[in-house]
């Protein structure tokens, strides 16, 4: 069993910390708080890339990757929920391999309540949601397949991504799509760098939904990470400063740092 | 007040397990209807009650402090009982998986659709993994078991590594667009990629064996300059990536736990 380490209150008190930032930058701005996020050009180009894919009239592939069912398959969700709003809009063709369940069962509904909001449900295809195989390379390979057979024009890899995230990028390659991806698995982002087209890094996985939904909670949930992000950047500059004084001979200033060190290291 | 409910969901005698089988399925079905014919209204606070008890309950037995002998705390026993329900409610979102593999290839067979053989052979190997799986299980017949050891081990295990091994081609032909010269992005790119893989290999190593190890020039030798790139410049830049990560993680955990995302996937009212 995993439980928090023995120096349990200083993590406590910065984890509440930030929850209570992001819960307050939340409420502020469903109370209609104007706020700003920066471009994101990978994000940007998901339009671009379901252009190309009506243009060329072929099919539009979304991979949530073959993690379970999580925040960052939610998150994955979201975001496909966005991109089946337009595909229902300009009535293109999506495919949705999935290798997970449970995955399959909430982006089912997920995809089906998009087109019902866009106005268009008969143009939802219940076969475009596809439960492939929970096995890594199985699935891989079914949706190797289902690219060079399909011939689709674009292609939205967000979500878990292990070994497999090579092959799904290559293959859309090869086939010509144009190619957006995300991962929380830093190892995959050096393989989605060189293949696609477009790559979201680190947390701007998370900030995605907010910047194409522009929905109120999540803006106000995405500046609330920021400053937690501030939050923990402070604590770095004052653990440097710390480590710095706790190696000198003065010793107050010493004792100091080593006070602040001990508090947060893990033995 | 809580063994009873530990004891009640703990192991029980084969004989009565039919019986705890037939209670969970009447049980479930009760509870689909309820929450099929529940107004809109009431079952959005049930979700999010739902939700932001089975989040507690978490983050509680994460954050109590542990008896250092056992490693436990009070909350700790109901782990095992609580992924249990999890693995369940997976255990019937499988069958849903299962019936979308099979109408989706079966209408290929059906209507005969290019390629509709492919179909065949991908139902008839999940029926035959099956059935040969179960017989590995709890039969008694060699010759099942041997069929069983030849789809396994002799075909999937392989075909998975066949897959895998495709990996190393699709690096050669994405590591050369990455690295080819357009910008002085690429560029720094492929200089640092290119030291890393010198710094790899033995050939490499050679090139700067004549730097003593030692004084003022030992950072030179390319052991040094890769070791410098992969744990100074690589690791800060992960460890960045990771600790926004972290945060993002937080800040849409947070989000679902107390409910504050309702809307966001389902336009509908859930």
């Amino acid at each position: 069993m995993q439980h928090a380490f023995e120096k349990i209150w200083p993590v406590l008190i910065v984890e509440v910390l930030t929850a209570a930032i992001i819960v307050w930058r939340i409420l502020s701005a469903q109370r209609g708080k104007e706020l700003f996020i920066r471009r994101i050009p990978g994000l940007n180009a998901i339009d671009e890339a379901i252009g190309r894919a009506t243009e060329m009239g072929r099919p539009v592939l979304m991979v949530p990757g073959i993690g379970g069912f999580g925040v960052v398959a939610l998150q994955a969700l979201s975001i496909f929920s966005y991109i089946a709003r337009s595909t229902a809009k300009f009535g293109n063709r999506i495919i949705m391999p999935v290798a997970d369940p449970t995955v399959y069962t909430v982006a089912e509904e997920v995809i089906r309540d998009a087109y019902q909001a866009e106005g268009h449900p008969e143009r939802f295809d219940p076969d475009s949601i596809r439960f492939l195989s929970d096995r890594q390379f199985a699935f891989a390979s079914g949706v190797a397949g289902l690219i060079q057979r399909e011939r689709i024009a674009s292609s939205f890899m967000f979500g878990e991504f292990f070994a497999e995230s090579l092959i799904f990028a290559e293959t859309g390659n090869m086939v010509g799509a144009i190619q957006v991806a995300g991962t929380v698995h830093t190892t995959q982002i050096p393989f989605f760098i060189a293949a696609c087209d477009y790559t979201i890094i680190g947390d701007e996985y998370y900030a995605a939904s907010a910047y194409i939904s522009r929905n109120p909670t999540m803006l106000g949930s995405l500046v609330g990470q920021d400053f937690g992000k501030l939050l923990i950047t402070a604590l770095f500059t004052v653990g440097m400063i710390s480590a710095t004084l706790a190696a000198l001979d003065v010793p107050a200033l010493s004792a100091a740092g080593k006070w602040f060190i001990e508090l947060f290291q893990i033995r | 007040m809580w063994e009873p409910i530990a004891r009640f969901l703990g192991p029980k005698p084969v004989e009565v397990v039919p019986y705890y089988v037939a209670g969970a399925v009447i049980f479930s079905v009760l509870v689909i209807v309820l929450l099929i014919n529940l107004p809109s209204r009431a079952r959005k606070p049930l979700i999010a009650i739902v939700t932001f008890l089975a989040g507690l309950f978490y983050a509680t037995e994460f954050f109590l402090p542990i008896d250092e002998a056992t490693q436990k705390n009070i909350l700790t026993d109901y782990l095992v009982p609580a992924r249990k329900l999890g693995s369940l409610l997976a255990g019937m979102t499988l069958t849903l998986g299962i019936l979308s593999l099979v109408r989706v290839h079966g209408r290929n067979i059906v209507r005969l659709r290019a390629g509709w053989y492919n179909s065949a052979v991908l139902l008839g190997a999940m029926i035959a993994m099956v059935v040969f799986g179960l017989i590995d299980k709890y039969g008694t017949h060699e010759a099942s078991k041997k069929i069983f050891n030849v789809l396994f081990e002799g075909m999937l295990i392989n075909m998975d590594a066949t897959m895998f091994s495709l990996i190393a081609f699709y690096i050669v032909s994405a590591s050369y667009r990455a690295f080819r010269i357009r910008s002085v992005e690429a560029t720094i790119l492929m200089t640092a990629a290119f030291l890393v893989m010198l710094g790899q290999v033995p050939v490499g190593l050679a090139l700067t064996a004549w730097i003593p190890r030692e004084g003022d020039f030992a950072w030179m030798r390319l052991e040094v300059v890769k070791e410098w790139l992969l744990t100074v410049l690589n690791a800060a830049a992960l460890r960045a990536i990771a600790f926004g990560l972290g945060v993002g993680g937080l800040a849409i955990s947070l989000r679902i736990w107390l409910s504050l995302e309702r809307g966001a996937y389902f336009e509908k009212e859930i």
